[in-house]
């Protein structure tokens, strides 16, 4: 069956479209906003439900001459991530209002959350490169302004930077990685599937050697790594998501269960089919457990509930990333598995947490304890979603945990990896240990003695309760018949991440299999250490304050701090307010930036220049070098300005020899005005400065500039003087029957290259305007005339105009 | 620079200049010239009466008005007239690229029309890209002297 198009665009359009009128619904509905956007976000499962089962392509043209289009590509995993975010969203429009009464920034909150919702179907759905990337940076958009909600705090703000720093800066990695898969697919698979992974999917062996024969297979998954890692919050990455938790807790629940943090993990899964071998293999499986297990011991070392659950789920992402790395069936399994199991049970946890900090008022680990008294409902909850998280029997998470192991244990079958083959394993065990253990520390809430301190809990309102519930059901319906997902949701899942995908059976375990030993060892090693809890709590707090660096934000703090003031040093010497200096390093960094161009793209070889020069020529260039010559030796302003325009109109005559009449026209008429410029500015020129380092800096810059220059047009032009390009050809023999003018430059200016003139009137319009302001902004705040740089930028205006 | 050499020569030069300018502006299409070079010539006429008879001339002595001392530059009103100019070229230029998106043709498209038998003039030749080229113009024109006439009053 193929998808019906209207109905998938509808689906990710709606978000947006009612995102746009969300200020305005916010004055007609007030909080009650938040009722309509579960409404949407309703619509929108609804829509793709309806959906469910097919499979193809939905294409709207968005910019056909670059083969980009608005491609869908409609299949159980794209369904599956879609669904879940659009599902779980209602849940927390239900959720927010009652969490967020009486907060401020509630229109912006909803708008927000809209289009977060709305750009995570369309990553989930979309098929073509550019549209992915677009909604993938739209999430991290829109996530900076969920996570930096309260606009007061420094806390809310760092931490919305630090997301944004994270993540867009990863996106930007994918996009360069895009760009490198696109450039194979046009050449492998035809310039139509530039940019369409769902033509690349389906010829993986063709895009896989493609890839490898230009070099770019390493490159190409380094860089969807880094952006996927980035998103999904891997090792050395993973210290933005705990930040994350800055946010209100109805986005804390959404962005760590069903969205933004699992766009990299559902990517990775995208594009499992066309890049998997032992370099996957090596890379995401040693990343994701690395990640699994440092970020299950940070979760141990948490001291608040939000916090435990960010590590947890950074933790979780790690389980995700490694299923997806190992390379077998058992692989593809973990990771589509997981993915739906931990979505709801992370949902319903964050949203419990939420629940007990609205009630109890805090949400300190060591405040808590004993509310199973105040909340009851909640705490039967929390030992369905808890104990899931840990991977107990019979609780969803131990199915797609048992996965992992067999996957793990399947890895040196399938390669030759050497002793990982063991270490994989052991890490998997090792960090799950750590995984039974914080699920525990948070079940403890509800258990145990009840502190003292803690106050009167109030009954949570209904909507606060009735989101996680369902969830919570969800979850208990999986827990007792995984059978039923999996032929619901995870088979489909599987058949589009596997390269060799068969039918998926889960169920809990019959008789003693490596994989049942594994799980044992990590839940009895859980309960055995739990006493130790806090012991282990302070040990492992205890390390990254002996040791700076091994602080999960440790990396980015000093780089944070070390970037503004080498900026402002920079500034300083590169921004001081002198005219010279910043000629000086703009036109070094041209002359260099442009010589290295040449030299990387090996545009710079030996050519024979034919010195067939005519004697009127030679005559009027000799004149100019000795102009040239007298400028540089003139003592005073006027003879300078006297000598260089000698110089100028050399070089005028020289374009009249060289049959380029409008050339020359040009450079007579700016020649002038310039002239006439520095003459009446002549006076507000300072003195030269005769010091021997500068006079040096000078030459070494002026001979850097020319030899740019002479380069430049050496091999712009092709070296070739008298022969006509086909570009020249091209312009000539079109002038007259399509511009209508015999002077070739002017039609070529107005008529087939109007566009880039209008982009230089716009050049002239802005130094105008720019001027304009400097002066305005001078003359209002007081300043005394001194260093002048109007008449130079004017100047060179008029020269790079032409 | 205001000698009196230098007043009888601008006297005698600017209307020359102007009439060359607008020469180059108008025969742009076939022979050399066009909006840029007219509009930059036409800036130079302008910077010639500047040098000869002062900043203030164009106001007082042209126009015939009378100029408030101490008023910021960009506030005075041969600036403000300058500044429209280049505002009014750059929308000229745009407008005259979206005219054929009404004939479904993509922005920025010129065509030309011939007439054959006019007298005088006999052949004449009417390009849509004029419409742009004097946008050009004015751009260049209202830029510059916005440029030379504000870091002129410093």
């Amino acid at each position: 069956m193929t998808p019906e198009s209207s109905i998938v665009l509808a689906a990710v359009v709606l978000p947006f479209l009612v995102a746009g009128l969300t200020p305005l619904l916010y004055r007609a509905l007030g909080e009650r906003v938040g009722y309509a956007g579960a409404a949407v976000a309703a619509l929108c499962f609804g829509l793709l439900a309806t959906q469910y089962g097919t499979e193809g392509i939905v294409e709207v043209a968005w910019i056909p001459s670059l083969e980009i289009a608005l491609q869908f590509y409609v299949d159980g995993w794209g369904l599956l991530f879609a669904s879940l975010a659009s599902g779980i969203g209602t849940l927390i429009f239900l959720y927010s209002p009652s969490y967020m009464h009486g907060e401020t920034g509630l229109a912006r909150f909803y708008t927000a959350l809209l289009a977060f919702m709305g750009s995570i179907v369309g990553v989930a759905l979309a098929a073509n490169l550019i549209a992915i990337f677009v909604f993938w940076e739209l999430t991290s958009l829109c996530s900076f302004v969920l996570i930096g909600h309260h606009t007061g705090d420094e806390d809310s703000q760092y931490a919305a930077r630090m997301a944004m720093f994270v993540t867009v800066g990863g996106g930007l990695f994918l996009l360069v990685g895009f760009l490198l898969l696109s450039i194979v697919a046009g050449d492998v698979l035809g310039p139509a599937a530039a940019f369409d992974l769902t033509a690349m999917l389906e010829n993986p062996d063709a895009m896989e050697s493609g890839l490898r024969d230009r070099g770019f297979f390493l490159p190409v998954l380094g860089l969807l790594a880094i952006g996927a890692g980035t998103k999904s919050a891997q090792v050395p990455v993973h210290f933005w998501l705990p930040n994350a938790m800055a946010a209100p807790t109805p986005v804390s629940a959404f962005l760590h269960s069903a969205t933004m943090v699992k766009v990299g993990v559902y990517f990775l899964g995208r594009v499992r089919p066309l890049l998997v071998g032992v370099e996957w293999l090596l890379l995401f499986a040693t990343v994701g457990l690395a990640t699994m297990t440092v970020c299950a011991l940070l979760a141990v070392a948490a001291t608040d509930i939000k916090e435990l659950l960010a590590y947890s789920t950074a933790s979780h992402l790690g389980l995700m990333v490694a299923g997806f790395g190992f390379t077998s069936i058992y692989g593809a399994e973990t990771g589509v598995f997981h993915l739906l199991n931990h979505a709801l049970f992370k949902a319903a946890l964050f949203l419990i947490a939420g629940i007990v900090a609205h009630e109890a008022g805090s949400r300190k680990l060591s405040e808590l304890g004993g509310l199973r008294r105040d909340l009851p409902i909640t705490a039967a909850m929390t030992v369905v979603v808890a104990l899931s998280m840990g991977g107990i029997p019979p609780f969803n998470g131990f199915y797609s945990k048992e996965l992992l192991f067999e996957a793990a244990l399947e890895a040196s079958h399938y390669h030759d990896i050497g002793a990982l083959g063991w270490i994989y394993p052991a890490v998997a065990v090792f960090g799950s240990i750590f995984t039974v253990l914080y699920s525990l520390r948070f079940l403890s809430l509800f258990f145990g003695e009840r502190p003292e301190e803690l106050g009167e809990i109030h009954r949570p309102a209904i909507p606060l309760v009735a989101a996680p519930a369902v969830l919570t059901v969800l979850a208990a319906v999986v827990s007792v018949d995984p059978e039923l997902a999996v032929r619901a949701a995870v088979q489909s899942g599987v058949d589009a991440t596997a390269v060799d995908p068969h039918e998926m059976h889960v169920g809990l375990p019959t008789e003693y299999s490596t994989p049942v030993g594994m799980s044992a060892v990590a839940i009895v090693g859980g309960l055995v250490a739990y006493p130790f809890y806090d012991r282990l709590h302070t040990g492992i707090q205890t390390i990254p304050r002996a040791v700076p660096p091994a602080s999960p934000s440790w990396w980015y703090g000093s780089l944070v701090d070390v970037l503004p003031r080498a900026g402002a040093g920079l500034a300083a010497r590169v921004h001081n307010g002198l005219l010279r200096t910043y000629a000086t390093w703009t036109l070094a960094a041209t002359a260099a930036f442009a010589l290295a161009g040449f030299a990387a793209t090996g545009m710079i070889s030996a050519t024979g220049l034919g010195f067939e020069i005519p004697i009127a020529v030679a005559l009027v260039l000799v004149v100019a070098v000795a102009a040239g010559l007298a400028v540089a030796t003139s003592e005073t302003h006027v003879a300078g300005v006297l000598t260089l325009s000698i110089l100028g109109f050399m070089v005028a005559i020289f374009y009249i020899l060289a049959s380029a009449p409008d050339l020359a026209l040009t450079q007579l008429v700016v020649e002038t005005l310039v002239l006439l410029i520095f003459l009446l500015v002549i006076e507000e020129i300072p003195e030269f400065d005769e010091s021997l380092g500068r006079t040096a800096r000078d030459a070494v810059l002026s001979v850097a500039v020319g030899a740019t220059v002479f380069v430049t047009v050496l091999v712009a032009t092709d070296s070739r003087p008298g022969g006509t390009t086909d570009v020249a050809r091209y312009y000539a023999t079109r002038a007259v029957p399509e511009g209508g003018g015999t002077n070739i430059v002017n039609v070529t200016l107005v008529d087939f290259r109007g566009f880039d003139t209008l982009g230089e009137l716009a050049v002239v319009a802005l130094a105008a305007i720019s001027i304009l302001t400097l002066i305005v902004m001078r003359s209002s705040r007081g300043i005394e005339p001194g260093t002048e740089s109007g008449p130079e930028t004017e100047a060179t205006d008029g020269g790079d105009d032409e | 620079m205001t000698t009196v050499i230098m007043r009888t020569t601008a006297r005698v030069i600017v209307p020359i200049i102007l009439v060359v300018a607008v020469t180059l502006f108008v025969e742009g299409h076939n022979l050399p010239g066009g909006g840029f070079i007219g509009g930059v010539l036409t800036t130079t006429a302008f910077a010639v009466i500047y040098l000869a008879f002062g900043l203030d001339f164009l106001e007082r002595g042209v126009l015939g008005r009378d100029v408030e001392p101490g008023k910021e530059p960009s506030r005075d009103r041969v600036v403000v007239a300058y500044r429209r100019l280049f505002e009014y070229g750059l929308a000229i230029a745009v407008l005259s690229g979206l005219v054929p998106l009404l004939f479904d043709r993509p922005f920025l498209t010129q065509t030309f029309v011939e007439f054959e038998g006019v007298p005088i003039y006999d052949h004449v030749e009417l390009a849509s890209a004029v419409a742009f080229d004097l946008g050009v113009y004015c751009v260049v024109v209202g830029g510059l002297l916005t440029i030379l006439s504000v870091v002129g009053a410093e």
